[in-house]
């Protein structure tokens, strides 16, 4: 395992300064810092929903004061290898939603495409205002070692977690300015704005005015809905819910105090299925009657694109070295995580033989749900999940269990390690690509633990690219 | 602004200022309980808070016999009772909270720590008859700090409107509700005698709207007459009680959201005509038309203000 901090039993260059400064701490200040980050976090209202047993409380998500650092020349190369993944992945799209030459270069079967849930038969043939499907992409990166970063996925569709980046800088700042005055710490505050600008750029064929973005939320209950507010208001942009909308003439409307309001650019954080009821699903509530074909008549863009999350199927994403030469002539940079797709009958026997070691993940599950951590499971449960892939092996991939890197925390009043990963933020719009210099870092609370998701116990640090 | 962001503000400040008066309320049902000899008297008085906040049915339906700690319970704390102050608070800021962005974050602080606090209050409260005080001197204290945010730091722009203009409908409509459950207290009967019961009687009144105080001075320490009484809490311009001033507010905003929106609506004129109609009106008047008839067409009246008011600004849908 890699500890970030630690090279032998020196403290390495970088974490330096923050190190001895986590030491010099005394405990009393240590537990009244936690206590005043806790309660800003309630006060400003940072909080996510979780939906299971029937309780849809808040709860605070929690906040690790001890900052993860990263070098600004790794951070460089993780800047240039997650940048070009979001263009071959939005290459990718636009390939095989017209001509599909990956598929006739025969570079990844057919049938993993077209078969594929995931994949929107309503797009096909439509053309994207500028091409650009998923224009927000949020890659889950976990360290090796000193020199290797992997990335374990690409979320395409509506990656959640930047308010967070966002929110955790403002907290250590408030908290602890003298470090902000000391290091050369890159900022992370231009998000909104870039943001803002790369869905701008995005304005659909028959918008010729300034366009008029909005954010589309489930509603108040969703567990990321602080985000979406946080998003609007810092962009200064209308949050709205599906019944804010209309749609006349395929013309996409919002209802205002003053009348109905023309609207160009969708930045939904909902899924596919339930942005129209009248084409996905009818029994959806939050959706807008007739939103698909305002979008294909070319009056309003959806980002990201209907038909995205394709993209970051996990089967599909164990061939993303190959779309990236394939698009872009060039080789990954960042490097995959080993994978096992089950549909494959070699693979799926390597598999089922070592289940003890793998980590086994259903195609298109996310937030660390319907997945298999062998090293850590019962006889029993390796056992329902052979069952499980026996039975639909197209569902299942396979990944060694990865040691993911490690950094402090404050563990009643003393570090202790614990795993962490990263995800940064990437915009792709018309003619250009952001990545701000930050991200988000979880980090698993539980000793030994390797599940980062916030729904399973995991925590938050703010993420500080340091400049030599 | 979008249409549901003004509902929201709307319905905040309402559920803000809900709140507010049942703590009101309560106060007075509290000062009953502390005098001696109205052992019957008393009974009626919380029947009547219940019924004045509208809530009468489900707390019988729940508790079936009048008692006061569960009353007090009921108003303040209760879940099941989707008008309690707990209720109402956390209403309010859910409503802020799905317009996070259309107030500012002191606003947003204010409702949402009093929102937090007053959870950690149910969970601290033992006896709720003793502490009850405590209680409702916090909320009006949270209220006040909240309006007062709402005051010192929103813009004064459409959603201010919306916000004044939820705090006024439902201050309107509480306090001729509360006129309208004692009307009969107020009127002149034959037994009529200036008695100590009918001058209990008022001052209850006058608490319950807190304006007892504001009574005296606003009519010199004089005797307390029904006239006067009916005068200072419908007629009186210096009362922020009383239903003149509500309208006139209502009215106001109104005017404001026209001029900004370039737009006119049914509620304006219809609140216009009102107001010039409440302001030519005097107590002797009042009781020649009949208390309760005049309430019942007053409650009648904003309530078609409020549904034009909402079909214009809300759903969009006004013809």
């Amino acid at each position: 395992m890699y500890n970030e901090v630690y090279k032998n039993s020196k403290v390495r260059k970088f974490y330096n300064q923050i190190y001895d400064w986590a030491k010099s701490l005394p405990e009393n200040v240590i537990v009244k810092k936690k206590n005043e980050a806790e309660n800003l976090f309630k006060k400003i209202g940072i909080t996510f929903s979780v939906y299971n047993n029937f309780d849809s409380t808040e709860r605070l998500i929690p906040f690790d004061m001890f900052p993860r650092i990263i070098s600004s020349t790794e951070w460089k190369k993780i800047k240039r290898g997650v940048t070009q993944r979001a263009l071959a992945v939005n290459a990718f799209l636009n390939d095989i939603y017209n001509s599909g030459e990956i598929v006739k270069a025969k570079l990844i079967p057919e049938n993993l495409i077209y078969k594929n849930p995931a994949y929107e038969i309503k797009m096909i043939g439509f053309k994207v205002p500028k091409r650009i499907y998923s224009p927000i992409i949020g890659s889950d990166i976990v360290r090796i070692n000193e020199k290797i970063f992997k990335v374990l996925e690409d979320n395409c569709r509506t990656p959640s977690g930047v308010s967070y980046m966002i929110e955790n800088r403002e907290i250590m700042m408030r908290m602890f300015p003298e470090l902000f005055e000391k290091l050369k710490i890159e900022t992370v505050e231009n998000y909104p704005n870039y943001l803002l600008d790369t869905l701008k750029s995005l304005a659909p064929k028959k918008c010729n005015k300034e366009p008029k973005v909005v954010i589309l939320t489930p509603g108040s209950l969703n567990s990321a809905y602080y985000e979406h507010s946080f998003l609007a208001d810092l962009m200064g942009v209308e949050l709205v819910q599906g019944n804010d909308l209309f749609v006349d003439e395929s013309i996409t409307y919002m209802k205002t105090t003053r009348g109905p309001e023309k609207v160009d650019i969708i930045y939904r954080r909902i899924d596919d299925k339930f942005i129209d009821p009248i084409t996905f699903d009818s029994s959806s509530l939050i959706g807008i009657p007739g939103l698909f074909d305002s979008y294909k008549s070319g009056n309003v863009n959806i980002c990201s694109a209907p038909g995205s999350g394709i993209a970051d199927d996990k089967a599909i994403y164990s061939y993303i070295p190959e779309i990236i030469k394939f698009y872009l002539g060039e080789e990954p940079i960042l490097e995959n995580v080993k994978t096992w797709r089950c549909c494959e009958e070699d693979a799926k026997k390597y598999v089922l033989n070592n289940l003890n070691k793998l980590v086994v993940k259903e195609v298109h599950g996310s937030g660390g749900y319907g997945l298999l951590i062998g090293s850590k499971s019962s006889k029993k449960e390796i056992e329902i999940f052979r069952k499980k892939i026996l039975s639909n092996p197209s569902n299942y991939i396979a990944q060694p269990i990865l040691e993911l890197s490690s950094v402090p925390i404050f563990d009643k009043k003393k570090l202790s390690p614990r795993h962490v990963d990263l995800r940064p933020f990437c915009l792709v719009g018309a003619n250009k690509t952001k990545l701000v210099d930050g991200g988000l870092t979880r980090v698993a609370l539980n000793q030994g633990s390797l599940v980062v998701n916030s729904s399973q116990g995991g925590g938050v640090k703010d993420t500080w690219i340091l400049n030599e | 602004m979008l249409s549901r962001t003004a509902e929201n503000l709307f319905w905040s400040a309402r559920y803000i200022e809900r709140a507010d008066s049942l703590a009101r309320l309560l106060e007075v049902g509290y000062r009953i309980s502390l005098i001696p000899n109205t052992e019957r008297g008393y009974t009626n008085e919380w029947e009547s808070i219940l019924e004045t906040s509208g809530i009468k049915n489900e707390y019988l339906k729940k508790y079936k016999t009048i008692s006061k700690e569960k009353i007090i319970f009921f108003i303040l704390f209760d879940p099941e009772n989707s008008s309690s102050v707990k209720n109402c608070i956390k209403t309010a800021r859910e409503n802020i909270r799905m317009v996070r962005t259309a107030v500012t974050l002191e606003v947003w602080n204010a409702v949402n720590s009093s929102y937090h606090e007053l959870d950690k209050n149910l969970k601290d409260t033992k006896n709720i008859l003793k502490e009850m005080p405590e209680i409702i001197e916090w909320i009006k204290k949270q209220v006040n700090l909240i309006r007062g945010t709402i005051l010192n730091t929103q813009l004064i722009n459409d959603g201010y409107d919306f916000l004044i203009l939820g705090t006024y409908f439902e201050r309107a409509d509480f306090t001729a509700r509360i006129i309208n459950v004692k009307y009969f207290i107020l009127l002149p009967s034959i037994n009529y005698v200036g008695g100590d019961i009918d001058n209990f009687q008022w001052s209850l009144m006058l608490r319950s709207i807190s304006s007892f105080r504001a009574f005296k001075w606003a009519y010199g320490g004089q005797e307390i007459t029904y006239t006067k009484i009916i005068d200072f809490l419908i007629l009186n311009m210096t009362c922020p009680r009383s239903l003149i001033f509500s309208i006139e507010k209502i009215n106001h905003h109104l005017g404001r959201l026209s001029k900004f929106y370039k737009q006119t609506s049914t509620s304006n004129k219809k609140m216009a005509l009102m107001y010039k109609k409440i302001k030519n009106l005097n107590a002797n008047k009042i009781t020649e038309i009949g208390l309760h008839e005049f309430l019942k067409s007053f409650i009648e009246e904003i309530n078609f203000v409020y549904k034009k008011f909402e079909q214009k600004y809300f759903f969009g849908s006004e013809t």
